[in-house]
């Protein structure tokens, strides 16, 4: 097919219709508003299910009987929203559940503003509601990459009969890019859902559940999705690497909008002689821990350098990976502020200047 | 605007000197105005709290000369039960859209009527999402377009719009309940009569009331001020018609104890 | 031949009307057009044209309006008019007084950015009774590469539907057919040939081709029988620099 322009939103939209997701339940919200829009036209081409919820809380759980019947369901929302949903979002993973959530990050805590940010990272990757599991978490940066990732979320919710979310700043749900749709989305088998709840028709009753009173069950029920988190951190990790090199000096880690400024910053330091390379996670649980320590143990990093568009969230989680080879900074802005490639580079050149020997400066 | 005009239009002490964001043909500063005057004319601005919704009137805080919370999305009828329980002597009102109040905040406000919970509501039905950019709301006129039923509101799969007065008036407890509008002079006035009895009752020490104002919202509606009016009085003051449906003094509209 | 030099060959767009409207779905770049059209008639355009306004009267797009351009604009003596102070960040839909007395006083040349489709063009419903028909130029942005204008069907249907949501009908089309970073050549000029054909159907007339500078020095003046607006681009994303 032939590339078109899209808006983030609408091409989120029309991945998932392609993925066969024809069960979309929404809320309005700012930054992703136009997701609910373009369904609210499409699902009756296809005939799907569109359904506007009297609120967040509703629309998850609504999920939750959706997702019991095999089919595919999907939810789109910015962060009050998806704030509101983690109750369900737990639930259907007790009850293993897939599921795949979009949320198109604003600015918090509370009501906070509409501008992009990501500060919804701990929320996403750490378990936003409550008891011991874990959504599996992908982060686009480029609307084809939101397009693709979307596409496998369904994929990966099914394969892990997990709550799959992908999350992206407001820039990734409204700005435009060309895209290109598969003619078909072609995906590896999955065995067959036989957990549904169809009809107790020649089979026992199936109960969809998360209530083990039995602490033993119960017990018996985190290690079984302890196993699945396991699993995905051996089978989908994610990330990318750009100009990575032996001449580095410097790491970023970066992810969504943040990484691809932080490219042009890269090009821009190249310009001046500067050589910087940028390690971008993909999968935001499972997180990309292993490839992180060997790319700040390799000789030449001197500091890895963490930027977000919130304040040191994913900075945990690559300053444990690292475990103590080199010194993790950390630079962010945040509350709908975007950090400019100009800011990135200001920062590196900062590091840079600390690096240097110092008696240089005392002749100056 | 002269001299005399001025003093007849006298800014309330209740409203700040600020100019409010609402488009033009709005109702929403009306309906301000009258909550404004309602409070000036008890005297009671120096102990009123206000809660602002989510919705095109979240930022009411600017232009109320009183104390004011942010609530999320639909809860402020418990941010207000909250405060009130525990400040029992002050004036509070809850300010919400259709959205905010009859949709993701349904519950909030069914408890808090039923609670009799002794604050005055003031709830502005446009009949749509204002600022999100006019999607549906649970008060959409059957048949009506908007940007999530972009065929018209299909009530075979969405229901019939929600009549708030009305559900709420099954209800045992709650004291006062009545549906004005503002598109005119007269149905100003008559709005300003129940916004300011409602304020009375609760400094009274009354159960739950609550004023729900039929308001204009142009910009979504894609209707000029002139139309916006005309519909507001065809179309959804035939489907909520205007009136009270409970009020402590008019015992025989009340089928309970207040 | 040096980039750049050819473009001053291409027939630059005429506006003769004071108001002009600017509509156009996600992704057609009617944002970029305007403020594009207001620097162009600002600086290079006819004295009668001026002075400029341009109001941002997009209610449907949170980010990348006109309004991210103000600062740019104004240092070239053009007025622009959309909220200010925390309101310009907010997706209340703001619609100022301003901005009807802007069209009713008019002096010089209002542009007005209407966001999104039929859903973003009936703000101009609401306005309805400041326009006089005969005096404003209403066009739409196609862009041949945005799914429901990619063929005559689509455009006509698409326009259609915001002719109803507006009530105000449209006296020309601007053929502004890009793919952002991909575009090339014969994205434009293909391009021009729906601009042309939905202009068969319609009785409308192109009123201009837009594409960016860069691209145009690499097209044929001759090519292009239309009045042409080079494009540079006002509304970047966080990481794109201008150059
Ligand atoms: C939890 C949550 N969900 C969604 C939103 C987005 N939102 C903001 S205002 C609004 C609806 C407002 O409509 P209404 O209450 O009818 O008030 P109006 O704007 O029409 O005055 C929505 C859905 C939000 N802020 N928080
Ligand atoms: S969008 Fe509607 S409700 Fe909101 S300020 Fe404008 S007219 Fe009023």
């Amino acid at each position: 097919m032939a590339k078109i322009l899209m808006k983030g939103n609408e091409a989120i939209a029309e991945a998932a219709l392609k993925a066969g997701a024809t069960n979309y339940f929404c809320y309005p919200i700012t930054p992703q508003t136009e997701v609910a829009e373009y369904l609210s036209r499409r699902m009756p081409e296809v005939g799907g299910v569109f359904l506007q919820g009297e609120s967040e809380l509703a629309v998850a759980n609504m999920l939750f009987g959706a997702s019991s019947t095999g089919k595919r369901v999907f939810t789109t929302s910015s962060s009050p929203g998806i704030s509101l949903m983690q109750e369900a979002i737990s639930y259907m993973a007790g009850a293993q559940l897939p599921v795949v959530i979009v949320n198109i990050m604003r600015g918090g805590p509370g009501l906070g503003g509409i501008l992009p940010a990501q500060s919804d990272y701990f929320q996403a990757t750490k378990a936003g509601g409550h008891g011991d599991y874990r959504v599996l978490v992908l982060a686009p940066s480029t609307i084809q990459e939101a397009v693709d990732l979307m596409m496998l979320a369904f994929h990966l919710a099914d394969k892990y009969r997990n709550p799959v979310m992908m999350i992206g700043d407001g820039m990734i749900g409204q700005m435009m890019e060309p895209v290109e749709f598969p003619e078909k989305y072609k995906e590896p088998p999955l065995p067959p859902k036989t957990w549904a709840a169809t009809g107790a028709k020649g089979r026992k009753p199936i109960i969809i559940k998360s209530l083990y009173l039995d602490p033993n069950l119960l017990e018996d029920n985190a290690w079984t999705l302890h196993d699945k988190y396991e699993q995905m951190k051996k089978e989908e990790v994610r990330f990318e690497r750009y100009k990575v090199s032996a001449k580095n000096r410097i790491l970023l880690v970066a992810y969504g909008t943040m990484a691809r400024i932080c490219q042009t910053a890269i090009d821009e330091l190249e310009k001046k002689r500067i050589s910087v390379g940028l390690f971008r996670p993909i999968s935001l649980f499972p997180f990309p821990e292993k490839q992180i320590y060997q790319e700040a143990g390799k000789k030449n990093i001197g500091d890895v350098l963490v930027i977000e568009m919130s304040m040191a969230q994913m900075y945990e989680d690559v300053d444990r990976a690292v475990r103590g080879q080199k010194q993790v900074s950390f630079f962010g802005r945040t509350g709908g502020i975007v950090p400019s490639p100009e800011d990135v580079v200001e920062q590196i050149e900062k590091l840079i200047d600390k690096r240097k020997p110092k008696a240089k400066k005392k002749k100056a | 605007m002269d001299r005399s005009d001025k003093t007849i239009f006298a800014r309330p002490e209740a409203l700040t000197d600020t100019i409010t964001h609402y488009c033009p043909g709005c109702t929403h500063g009306i309906i301000h105005r009258l909550v404004a005057e309602a409070l000036d004319s008890l005297g009671v601005r120096e102990k009123a709290l206000g809660v602002a919704p989510v919705g095109c009137s979240v930022l009411a805080y600017n232009y109320f000369n009183c104390d004011f919370l942010e609530a999320p999305h639909g809860r402020a009828p418990a941010l207000a039960t909250g405060f009130k329980r525990l400040r029992p002597d002050m004036i509070v009102f809850t300010y919400q859209g259709d959205g905010d109040l009859a949709s993701i905040g349904m519950s909030e406000i069914i408890h808090s009527a039923n609670r009799g919970e002794k604050f005055t509501t003031i709830f502005v039905n446009n009949a749509v999402y204002g600022m999100t950019g006019g999607q549906m709301a649970p008060t959409t006129l059957a048949g009506q377009i908007t940007t999530t039923c972009p065929m018209g509101r299909n009530v075979e799969q969405t229901g019939q719009p929600i009549r708030m007065v009305e559900l709420l008036s099954s209800l045992v407890t709650p004291a006062y309940l009545e549906r004005v509008a503002v598109h005119t002079p007269r149905h100003i006035l008559q709005a300003k009569r129940a916004i300011t009895k409602a304020f009375k009752y609760q400094s009274e020490g009354r159960c739950f009331t609550l004023i729900e104002v039929l308001s204009t919202c142009p910009t979504n509606w894609g209707k000029t001020p002139e139309e916006s009016v005309k519909w507001l009085e065809e179309s959804l003051m035939s489907y909520y018609p205007l009136g009270c449906k409970k009020d402590p003094e008019k015992p025989e509209l009340n089928d309970g104890t207040v | 031949m040096l980039p750049g030099e050819s473009v001053l060959t291409f027939q630059p767009p005429s506006i003769t009307k004071g108001i002009v409207i600017i509509v156009g779905g996600y992704g057609s770049g009617k944002s970029e057009v305007a403020v594009n059209l207001a620097r162009h008639l600002a600086t290079d355009g006819p004295p009668e044209n001026r002075p400029i306004t341009i109001a941002d009267l997009d209610i449907v797009n949170p980010y990348f309006r006109s309004r991210e351009a103000t600062e740019r604009l104004q240092q070239l003596g053009i007025q622009a008019i959309h909220p200010r102070g925390g309101s310009r960040y907010a997706d209340l839909p703001i619609i100022l007084p301003d901005i009807k007395a802007g069209i009713i006083n008019r002096n010089g040349t209002v542009i007005l950015d209407v966001g999104g489709d039929d859903a973003g063009a009936r703000v101009l419903s609401s306005l309805a009774d400041a326009f006089v028909p005969g005096e404003y130029e209403l066009a739409i942005v196609l862009n041949a590469n945005r799914p429901f204008t990619a063929n005559v069907d689509g455009c006509l249907k698409t326009m259609s539907e915001i002719e109803g949501s507006s009530r105000l009908k449209f006296t020309g089309l601007i053929s502004n057919t890009h793919l952002l970073e991909d575009t090339s050549e014969e994205t434009v000029l293909s391009g021009l040939v729906l601009a042309r054909e939905v202009s068969d159907r319609t009785g409308l007339p192109v009123l201009f081709l837009s594409a960016s500078a860069e691209v145009l020095s690499r097209i044929e003046p001759k090519e292009i029988d239309v009045p042409v607006l080079p494009l540079t681009r006002m509304l970047l994303k966080p990481w794109e620099t201008n150059d």
